[in-house]
């Protein structure tokens, strides 16, 4: 049986409604932070803006409070309701992505500290594709966080996609900056930073796909993640 | 398809369960078909077609009034104790396939293939051994030593031997709640029934008490078919391998419990085990 | 919104109340059993001292102070040796029926209600029913047998109720277990429903049975004679067979009846006399209540439901 977002109003108590509303809220507003954190890092490596970068670096804390209450409130749902069916899934669903958010929080950080420590000739060189490729990562994850607010499973076939096309243009730029280390071995170090900012954002698509997939779970109560293309087109369309 | 179910199996496999390891040695115990029943002129039970497999829990659950304990007692025809109440359809047992309902088949018969545990548990006021030996004495056993033989086998497999043999000769009502409980299914199984019904037997129960009688459930499904109506969701989803949803008398969803539980196939089921408005 | 004052006013005034009613039941006992008292300390005063072993030893007496109960008590304890042996198994049998085998339909229904009804009845109208009946259609005559049989025939309806109430109370939940490990509906009655209701149905036949012994009207309805100086029969004989009938057949009388014989005497001590018989009688029907209420008590401790 799907779920539907009206679905979390209809409980015959309104605790429990209450409960369940203010669990999304947290979610989106756990997602919107994360989310934000990824933008800010992305601006301060465009800007070589250190000051924000170090901003970045000191609000990853909030993420991981706001993950430290979800889990609560999650725990809470769990011993006092024992959800059952898409309830169930949805409670399910929301510790995963909660705990995917964190990861995803600590990989904004990530970007934010590569940024601080590859001042100089790798950044003016690749600083531009890192970003241009943060940037089709945050469009991705603001799908992922949107489709999994609003309960829309299907997404999740359209991310993946998308998440490939970025796992591809991660890996020209790896092997671009593995190439510039071997012309300017004293650049190293910088360039590993750089490698590490692309990986992080690789990552953080990943996780972002993972959060749409979990929306998936929920909604339509079948696990698509780790299935081959074919099998996953036809469940999204099943569904 | 076949792919991702393979997969699927093995999974499971990998994981243990044994619900689903002997899946597929399951056979039929019992099958209703085109089930209805009638108290008076009111139907209670419409076309209830389900199949209870051998050695398997199979838990019905639904709202009070919604006839699954109408549809339990249809198994040990209980309802032919009183008047005017009728029977439509088949419920065919096996392995001989004799239709259980059929006015030309004696209810004495059903039960004595058939047990029942109650809801409140129901010793009869006279010894512990005495309840516990009573379906013997039904049966014409007159042979002491082979009834104190089943009487303790039975009280092993109800797992209250070790609280009550240095004392069987006491009331059973001395007993405590969960204690009578086990008596009592300990007196079902004395008989060596085929399918064990049971209609709500933890509802008058503390939570100890309830999880003894569920370990228990869990245990007796190596010898006997369960089949066991409970109003707590969490009972059912712990103990069943299989559950049916009931509502107005009508079997609404049936399948194996995970599947039920996570991820229903009706909305009404959903509504149901999800605490929502029908 | 809290006045401690004003909550102990309330409390007062209701405990007040209580105290009113209390006394007023207290009153409305005391009268019952004071009348009883009474009555009870008049027969005493007035008969005790009749009260020897000759009085239960002698046959009635043309003079006051040489007359005895002996064949008024004799003739008492067959009547009731007749009414157990009949009402009893008769009793227990239509209610075990009732309740156990029949099914609900407007017939039982009808028998339900002139059953519960017939508790009602007047007893000199079982004496003339007896009288056509047993006295003349059967032709037992005016004899101990008839007597017997009048007085099951009243009691009856005492003793199937009560069975039925004593069936009743036992729990659904035990009728379910037995039939569910597969006993049959007489193994259910043997088992169960006969031992768990002994205790109900014992004391409703004693109840019953205490009734009758005071019962005159029916007896007096069918004929029993008010002088009897002799004895019947003995049931048990030193020769073979050991046991005879002759007994049902013989004329006879009973305690109330004597009493009654003795208070239409104007000589004060034939009044005497009626006492101490009304003291005997007394004391016969409170042993047998005394015996029900001890037989409730113990059959209640065994079984709890």
């Amino acid at each position: 049986m799907t779920l539907n977002k009206n679905d979390l109003r209809r409980h015959l108590s309104g605790q429990f409604n209450a409960d369940l509303d203010a669990i999304i809220g947290r979610v989106q507003v756990m997602g919107q932070l994360v989310l934000d954190q990824l933008r800010d890092a992305l601006r301060a490596l465009e800007s070589n803006d250190g000051e924000l970068a170090v901003q970045v670096v000191a609000r990853d804390s909030e993420v991981n409070q706001l993950e430290l209450g979800l889990d609560e409130a999650c725990r809470d749902m769990l011993v006092q309701r024992q959800p059952a069916a898409g309830d169930l899934r949805l409670i399910f669903a929301v510790l995963k992505v909660v705990m995917d958010f964190e990861r995803m929080g600590d990989l904004a950080k990530r970007v934010a500290k590569a940024t601080l420590e590859s001042a100089g000739a790798p950044q003016k060189r690749f600083g531009g594709a890192i970003v241009a490729l943060g940037t089709s990562v945050l469009v991705l994850s603001n799908k992922a966080l949107a489709a999994f607010v609003a309960f829309d499973g299907v997404a999740a076939a359209a991310i993946k996609q998308e998440d490939r096309a970025i796992d591809e243009r991660c890996k020209e730029i790896t092997a671009q900056l593995q190439s510039f280390i071997a012309d300017q071995p004293d650049a190293t170090a910088g360039a590993l930073q750089l490698i590490w900012a692309a990986r992080s954002l690789e990552r953080f698509g990943d996780h972002a796909k993972n959060v749409a997939e979990y929306i998936f779970y929920a909604v339509y109560g079948k696990e698509i993640r780790h299935m081959n293309d074919e099998e996953r087109t036809q469940w999204v369309a099943l569904a | 398809m076949v792919e991702k179910n393979t997969m699927d199996m093995s999974l499971r496999v990998a994981a243990k369960d044994p619900s689903t390891e002997t899946a597929p040695l399951a056979e039929l115990k019992a099958e209703a078909k085109g089930l209805d029943f009638w108290y008076g002129d009111n139907q209670a039970l419409k076309n209830i077609n389900m199949r209870i497999d051998e050695f398997r829990v199979t838990a019905l659950i639904g709202p009070s009034g919604c006839g699954k304990s109408t549809y339990l007692r249809c198994f040990n025809r209980m309802h032919d104790l009183q008047d005017n109440t009728r029977y439509g359809g088949q419920i065919l047992f096996q392995p001989d396939g004799v239709n259980i309902l059929d006015r030309s088949v004696d209810p004495i018969e059903v039960r004595m293939r058939i047990g029942m545990v109650f809801q409140k548990p129901n010793p009869f006021p006279k010894s512990i051994f005495e309840n516990v030996a009573y379906g013997l004495r039904v049966r014409g056993q007159k042979n002491r030593a082979e009834i104190a033989d089943r009487v303790e086998q039975a009280l092993r497999e109800a797992s209250i031997w070790d609280e009550v043999r240095e004392r069987l000769d006491d009331m059973a009502f001395n007993l405590s709640g969960g204690q009578q409980q086990r008596l009592c299914i300990a007196r079902a199984l004395a008989t060596e029934p085929e399918l064990l019904l049971f209609d709500e037997p933890t509802s008058a129960l503390d939570p100890n008490a309830t999880a003894n009688i569920e370990d228990l459930i869990h245990r007796l499904k190596e010898k006997v078919t369960i089949l066991i109506v409970t109003h707590n969701m969490q009972q059912a989803a712990r103990v069943s391998d299989y559950t049916a949803f009931m509502y107005l008398g009508e079997l609404v969803e049936f399948g194996a419990t995970r599947g039920v539980f996570t991820n229903p196939a009706k909305k009404q089921t959903e509504d149901y085990i999800t605490g929502r408005y029908g | 919104m809290h006045d401690t004052q004003a909550i102990r006013q309330l409390v007062l005034r209701g405990r007040r109340r209580d105290a009113i009613f209390a006394i007023i039941g207290l009153i409305c006992m005391m009268i019952g059993i004071l009348t009883l008292a009474v009555l009870l300390a008049g027969l005493i005063q007035d008969g005790a001292h009749r009260l020897n072993w000759s009085f239960f030893e002698n046959f009635p007496s043309r003079r006051a102070e040489k007359a005895g109960i002996l064949s008024a008590m004799v003739g008492s304890s067959l009547v009731m040796l007749i009414t157990a042996a009949t009402a009893i198994p008769f009793g227990i049998g239509a209610g075990i029926y009732l309740e156990e085998y029949a099914r609900r339909s407007w017939v039982t229904n009808l028998i339900e209600v002139n059953v519960t009804n017939l508790a009602g009845v007047p007893s000199i109208i079982y004496g003339l029913l007896a009288l056509s009946l047993f006295v003349y259609a059967l032709d037992f005559g005016q004899s101990i047998l008839s007597a017997g049989l009048t007085l099951a025939l009243m009691i009856l309806p005492v003793i199937i109720v009560s069975t039925r109430e004593a069936i009743r109370a036992i729990p659904v939940s035990i009728r379910e277990a037995a039939y569910g490990v597969g006993a049959t509906r007489w193994q259910l009655v043997r088992d169960h429903i006969l031992p768990y209701s002994a205790g109900g149905i014992l004391t409703g036949v004693i109840i019953g049975l205490a009734r009758a012994i005071g019962e005159t009207a029916p007896i007096i309805t069918i004929g029993a004679l008010t002088f009897i100086a002799f004895l019947p029969a003995s049931p048990i004989s030193g020769e073979f067979p050991f046991i005879n009938f002759e007994w049902l057949e013989s004329p006879f009388t009973v305690m109330p009846i004597q009493m009654f014989n003795w208070l239409s005497r104007p000589q004060a001590a034939f009044q005497e006399n009626a006492a101490a018989a009304g003291l005997v009688l007394v004391v016969m029907t409170l042993v047998m209540n005394g015996a029900a209420i001890w037989l409730r008590i113990r059959f209640r401790k065994r079984i709890k439901w």
